[in-house]
């Protein structure tokens, strides 16, 4: 992340000081104000959000829903810990089903419950894979945009675009696979 | 169908909720009261995620990317108009969507260009944000391999994605 954000930005920085140096701060800037108003769409969506997981972790509910997916998290993530497993089933039917707004609190708090131990980075690494490949099965804010602009046929995207998905996420999963390894061992000595 | 999908999901949470006796209101404000430090740790990285997206655009280094790698995406089957879409979209979901909505206007909603450039908005993901997002409060630094092998994935599902939208 650190050479990513180092390189295009000295790269960026040293074209605009020759082109255009007055749009260098505005643009800046501007970014921040892009950043600042989606935290706010943000806070209002995790608070909602958050409060319904509150009350599915209250009544037991989120803890039947990760026994259900368990034998699919454990050939994903090999051993993890119990907590971490119930905030992953629920980011993972979230995303699933397509609420991307419940998708992002539960991964944040897998990703932090999945640190408090050891051994987990590869676990870690398969989760943000499957996350940051996606697996929307209901591309809606595409066939919305394509209504509006008077297609035809508007839903004839959704087949290409779930093969095309879980394509995706199917490479994901397979390339940490083969180039991660499954802390096995480690987990059954300790 | 999926209009329902919500509204339903809640209302039974809900009743299993009552019927658990679990205090509702109680249960309800305490997952609230933690939306707002939940998302200042991430913005941050937010800021910088969207400074660096902003600058990339206004140099005009995008465009130079662009410009170099869209032989190799013909190539590869991605046709060359897809070419500043596909390097977009891991940064950017609000700047990918106005690429989008620019070649439905310039080349037709029903076009192939447009459904192929549809196909790849919706099948892949803004890597580099979920990236800032999941790790905001995360010790970990081992991101490069995690990184590489998404937008790896991502990719073929682009090639993919042009692909099908030639034969459907």
């Amino acid at each position: 992340m650190n050479a990513i954000f180092g390189i295009v930005l000295t790269i960026s920085l040293g074209l605009l000081c020759f082109c255009s140096p007055e749009t260098a701060l505005s643009s800046m800037l501007n970014g921040g104000e892009k950043a600042l108003s989606l935290t706010m769409k943000m806070v209002v969506i995790y608070a909602v959000w958050m409060g319904v997981f509150s009350l599915m972790d209250k009544s037991g509910i989120s803890n039947k829903f990760a026994k259900l997916l368990k034998p699919i998290n454990k050939f994903l993530f090999g051993k993890i810990p119990e907590k971490a497993n119930d905030y992953m089933s629920l980011n993972i039917s979230a995303n699933i089903l397509g609420m991307s707004g419940a998708t992002t609190p539960m991964g944040i708090r897998s990703i932090q419950e999945l640190e408090k131990h050891e051994n987990t980075e590869y676990a870690i690494a398969m989760f943000f894979v499957i996350n940051a490949t996606s697996i929307q099965l209901i591309p809606s804010s595409v066939m919305a945009l394509r209504t509006s602009l008077g297609s035809s046929s508007p839903a004839d995207i959704i087949l290409p675009t779930v093969l095309a998905t879980l394509l995706s996420t199917i490479i994901g999963i397979l390339l940490v696979k083969i180039f991660l390894k499954k802390p096995k061992l480690k987990c059954q000595n300790t | 169908m999926s209009k329902y999908l919500i509204p339903i999901l809640f209302f039974l949470i809900f009743v299993y909720a009552l019927i658990k006796r679990v205090k509702p209101y109680d249960a309800f404000t305490l997952g609230a009261k933690e939306a707002i430090p939940f998302a200042m740790s991430v913005f941050p990285y937010l800021v910088s995620i969207f400074v660096l997206t902003e600058l990339f655009e206004a140099s005009g280094l995008s465009a130079f990317i662009t410009k170099i790698i869209s032989p190799v995406f013909s190539f590869l089957g991605i046709p060359k108009e897809l070419t500043k879409l596909v390097l977009i979209k891991p940064f950017s979901g609000s700047g990918s969507l106005a690429v989008l909505s620019d070649i439905f206007t310039t080349y037709g909603v029903d076009s192939y260009l447009a459904r192929s450039a549809s196909v790849v908005y919706g099948s892949s993901e803004t890597v580099f944000y979920v990236a800032a997002v999941y790790f905001a409060g995360a010790k970990t630094k081992k991101l490069t391999a995690p990184i590489i092998i998404s937008l790896v994935a991502s990719f073929f599902s682009c090639v993919f994605a042009c692909f099908i939208c030639r034969i459907i």
